[in-house]
């Protein structure tokens, strides 16, 4: 039986068996990856995943089970152990959903040259090339390993409200590690590349240029890096340290799942409750999007996993909470609608609430202006270490590449910068914003069992006055 | 099962292939997540696949098989990828079997088990006793059988099972404590007093103040302390040392840890992942890794030990050698001598988003989470929040005073990756660090 089909079957077996609400989604990915580890290609992984998951709403509880056997028994076997899992569930306050219409659409993913097309071997030559050009140059590398994964996946999603959904969205990754030394003394680098498309995103990322330059900088830094002065002072960041902070400090505390309590054992609350709309976390200047309908980004998608058409979402709007991300079940606790903010990793567990690309919205200085305007301070342009507590408010960010600023000049490199900031120290202390947008591509994890879910993480440069570093 | 792992790996060294191995798993896993004191979704699995692991003239291909019906179809593709794909000259082989397994059955009462709600009810009904307002979490039931064969003569079965129980309590958006409840055996299942643990910690947390940064003698409790230990096992993995990912890398024979330390490896005991055989086949054991604070080996599979010049540990995974479930051995303090130790420090009591600046010099930072508490003389008397852990884990591990003498099992949710034995630890020296003003 085809996967149109039969998801519609297990809509409607649900349906007939009680169910408030049901909801099928068939997922295949059809994924590659490769490991090339110190120039040895360590493993090709290939796999064709495929399955359904089931979801039903039965007097108020939520049951969820999936399959990979793909026939008309098992699909059905399969809607009866979720509605199992509903009914013995002891819930005294019933679940509900916020009202959706229903959504009959086709959506793909544009891919210039097909991933499909492009043979195994062309695309482990693309990343040994790139290998050979940084061991090219006469630097000291012990250790290095990329990773190339593309992912095509298919979706046909049905629900009982009428909803029928097919999706095609082949996606790429790029994942590297490198190790540059001097003497005893080791630099490391972590960057995670992302691209929804074909494989013309390997050109798109500009591989080769970007992690030659990071090999560079790595060595000047071993070579000629100081010691980062500690004080308060000026900070200008670059887009790589924006979009980890937009994803950290604003994306995951507007979780409205989170903000509910449902994340509270793993990924844990939020900051944010859910009266703080309008609240001030940072300057006027500050401005937060969630967007999952960014061409090429790697989170990008037009509906969601329930159905609900994607758009674009102000988390944080002139410094203040502006929009929590949503799904249906979030929603309706907190009488609004969703926005389309539900995800899954794969067909075999449920869809929650994700971010997908989010970033600071760019204005309008250049990094010469950033910088300009600053006596003594700290240019931290990429980091390494960071994290920050599960509601969301204490970050750290250790830079990798950085500089000291002095009189609006790039002096030398510094290492090991600290920003140690809360949410409303680091955002507040914006003053002004770049205008040149960039992404990094990255896995964000949540939810039981855990789901790493392709984010993107992005921002412009921004300068930051008086804060605290070390 | 097995006639299907047989026939993959058969088809495969038909179409050439040197080494191959296959892994039938049925999942039959259920679940139940918890929040707000009641549950908010629960999981059931149906799945079958196949890991399998293919080499062609050292050309090594990975995949896992969803659609079993058309086995031997995927076979051929996968062959046929490999055999475009590129040599690996650091390929040496699998395990060569065959091999005797231990006799090990799960418990049929967890077999048995078809509702968690009683477990769920139990654990937060112990919190709340314990004056919890909050609770979440998860309750599972693991249920898999595998079947693998192997080219070179493996050919084993196993039945794993076990139950889970993670919770968390709050008493108040800053005052909260995390309880973890695993077996392998439902006799040995306490969910209520994971409840109860959770609860504790939750009540004991009175108006927390910002932490102060310094260094400081600290009692980790079990959940963080394996936070660490699995660290240890992960890192000591051969292919992150090889990777350059590891603060281990040259460092066999030389001490890492205090002397208070010695850490196994052992998938073969009882635990949460105890199984029969690794990803090649190879029968799991109880591996010495450090020894009285001296690295003793790396975990292997049978290509990365040739490289070393060791044995497999019986730690394969389908690409790269991984731990199993990790074994620390207690001290000879009891808790309370423990805490009594402390004439001024900090007990902590979870923590989580463990991240490097570099893992070959080993630093980190790591974030506590639940109760924080300040202690002077072996008492609670102030408690905190908003503090990071900043420091090194090779400086950690030789900063280990004493170890309790009861080690309790903790798996949790990306901190503790697989089963860690674990007691409690006192650390001297600890780095604490916070958010400037």
């Amino acid at each position: 039986m085809p996967a149109e089909d039969l998801v519609e079957f297990a809509v409607d077996h649900a349906r007939a068996r009680g169910a408030s609400y049901a909801e099928a989604r068939y997922e295949q990915q059809d994924q590659e990856q490769f490991i090339l580890k110190n120039g040895v290609l360590d493993a090709l992984f290939v796999g064709e995943d495929r399955g359904i998951g089931v979801r039903v709403l039965l007097k108020g509880a939520l049951g969820f089970a999936a399959t990979n056997l793909l026939t008309k028994a098992e699909v059905r076997a399969t809607v009866d152990a979720a509605l199992k899992c509903a009914r013995t569930s002891k819930r005294k306050s019933p679940i509900e959903f916020a009202r959706e219409d229903a959504v009959l659409a086709n959506w793909s993913v544009p891919e210039g040259e097909r991933l499909a097309d492009v043979a195994v071997e062309e695309k482990i030559q693309e990343i040994a090339r790139i290998d050979a050009s940084v061991t090219a140059q006469g630097l000291k590398i012990p250790a290095r390993y990329f990773v190339l994964g593309t992912n095509r996946i298919r979706k046909d999603f049905a629900n009982s409200e009428g909803s029928r959904i097919r999706s095609y969205s082949p996606r790429m990754r790029l994942y590297y590690y490198l190790t540059v030394a001097r003497g005893s003394d080791a630099e490391q680098t972590h960057r995670d590349f992302g691209w929804s498309g074909g494989w013309e995103g390997v050109r798109a990322w500009d591989l080769e240029t970007n992690i030659l330059e990071e090999a560079r900088t790595m060595d000047r830094s071993l070579k000629e890096g100081r010691k980062s002065p500690e004080g308060k002072m000026d900070l200008v960041v670059g887009p790589h340290v924006s979009g980890i902070a937009a994803h950290e400090s604003c994306g995951h505390p507007t979780e409205a799942d989170r903000i509910l309590g449902r994340e509270a054992s793993q990924a844990g609350k939020s900051f944010i409750t859910p009266e703080d709309v309008g609240m001030r976390i940072g300057s006027d200047v500050v401005d937060v999007v969630d967007d999952p309908t960014l061409e090429h980004a790697v989170a990008f998608y037009l509906y969601d996993d329930e159905g609900v058409k994607a758009r674009r979402r102000y988390l944080y709007k002139e410094g203040r909470v502006h929009e929590f991300l949503q799904n249906r079940e979030t929603a309706a606790a907190l009488g609004t609608r969703s926005n389309g903010a539900a995800r899954a990793v794969n067909y075999n567990v449920e869809a929650i609430v994700r971010m997908a690309n989010t970033f600071v919205e760019p204005k309008d200085h250049s990094l010469e202006e950033l910088l300009e305007g600053i006596r003594f301070g700290i240019y931290m342009k990429s980091f390494m270490e960071w994290n920050i507590d599960d509601k969301r408010f204490n970050a750290k960010y250790a830079g990798r590449e950085a500089y000291l600023i002095e009189n609006g000049e790039l002096k030398h490199p510094v290492r090991n910068t600290i920003i140690e900031l809360t949410t409303p120290a680091f955002w507040s202390a914006v003053d002004a914003v770049g205008k040149d947008l960039a992404f990094e591509g990255g896995y964000c994890g949540k939810s039981d069992p855990g789901q790493a879910l392709d984010a993107s993480l992005g921002g412009p440069h921004m300068r930051l006055r008086n804060v605290y570093l070390r | 099962m097995e006639d299907i792992a047989s026939r993959i790996v058969s088809r495969a060294t038909a179409l050439g292939c040197e080494d191959a191995v296959a892994e039938v798993v049925a999942n039959r896993s259920y679940q139940i997540r918890f929040a707000r004191n009641e549950p908010v979704i629960s999981s059931r699995w149906r799945e079958r696949t196949a890991s399998v692991f293919f080499v062609h003239e050292k050309r090594v291909v990975a995949s896992e098989i969803k659609d079993l019906t058309k086995a031997d179809e995927a076979v051929e593709r996968l062959v046929k990828v490999a055999k475009t794909s590129r040599r690996n000259p650091e390929y040496r082989g699998i395990a060569q079997g065959p091999f005797r397994y231990t006799r090990m059955q799960p418990d049929p009462k967890i077999l048995r088990l078809d509702d968690g709600n009683d477990h769920v009810a139990a654990a937060v009904n112990g919190a709340l006793e314990m004056g919890a307002k909050e609770c979440a979490g998860s309750f599972w039931k693991y249920e898999t059988e595998h079947a693998l064969a192997s080219s070179n003569g493996a050919l084993g079965r196993d039945h794993r099972a076990g139950v889970y129980l993670s919770i968390r309590a709050l008493v108040g958006p800053e005052a909260s404590g995390h309880g973890i409840a695993a077996a392998s055996r439902l006799s040995r299942f306490d969910p209520a007093k994971a409840g109860r643990k959770a609860g504790r910690v939750a009540a004991l947390v009175k108006s927390p103040r910002v932490g102060t940064a310094g260094r400081y003698t600290v009692v980790l409790d079990p959940l963080i302390f394996g936070s660490f230990t699995d660290h240890v096992a992960t890192l000591a993995s051969a292919w992150r040392v090889l990777a350059g990912t590891s603060p281990f890398g040259k460092k066999i024979g030389k001490r890492v840890a205090s002397e208070a330390l010695t850490v196994y490896e052992d998938g073969s005991a009882e635990s949460l992942a105890r199984r029969r055989f690794d990803a090649e086949g190879v029968p799991t054991r109880r591996t010495l890794l450090v020894q009285k604070g001296v690295l003793k080996t790396y975990l292997h599979n049978t290509s990365t030990a040739k490289r070393f010049k060791a044995r497999t540990t019986g730690n394969a995974g389908l690409i790269a050698p991984e731990p199993h479930a990790v074994d620390v051995k207690p001290g000879d303090w009891s808790k309370d001598e423990i805490f009594a130790e402390v004439k001024d420090g900090l007990w902590l009591t979870n923590t989580w988003y463990t991240r490097f600046q570099s893992y070959v010099a080993g630093d980190l930072s790591t974030i506590p989470r639940d109760g924080i508490f300040r202690i002077r003389k072996g008492e609670v008397v102030e408690c905190w929040k908003d503090i990071r852990v900043t420091d090194n884990l090779l400086r950690v591990l030789r900063n280990v005073v004493a170890l309790s003498d009861r080690t309790e099992q903790m798996t949790w949710w990306g901190e503790v990756s697989v089963p860690n034995f674990v007691p409690y630890a006192l650390v001297k020296d600890v780095r604490i660090t916070r958010s400037a003003e």
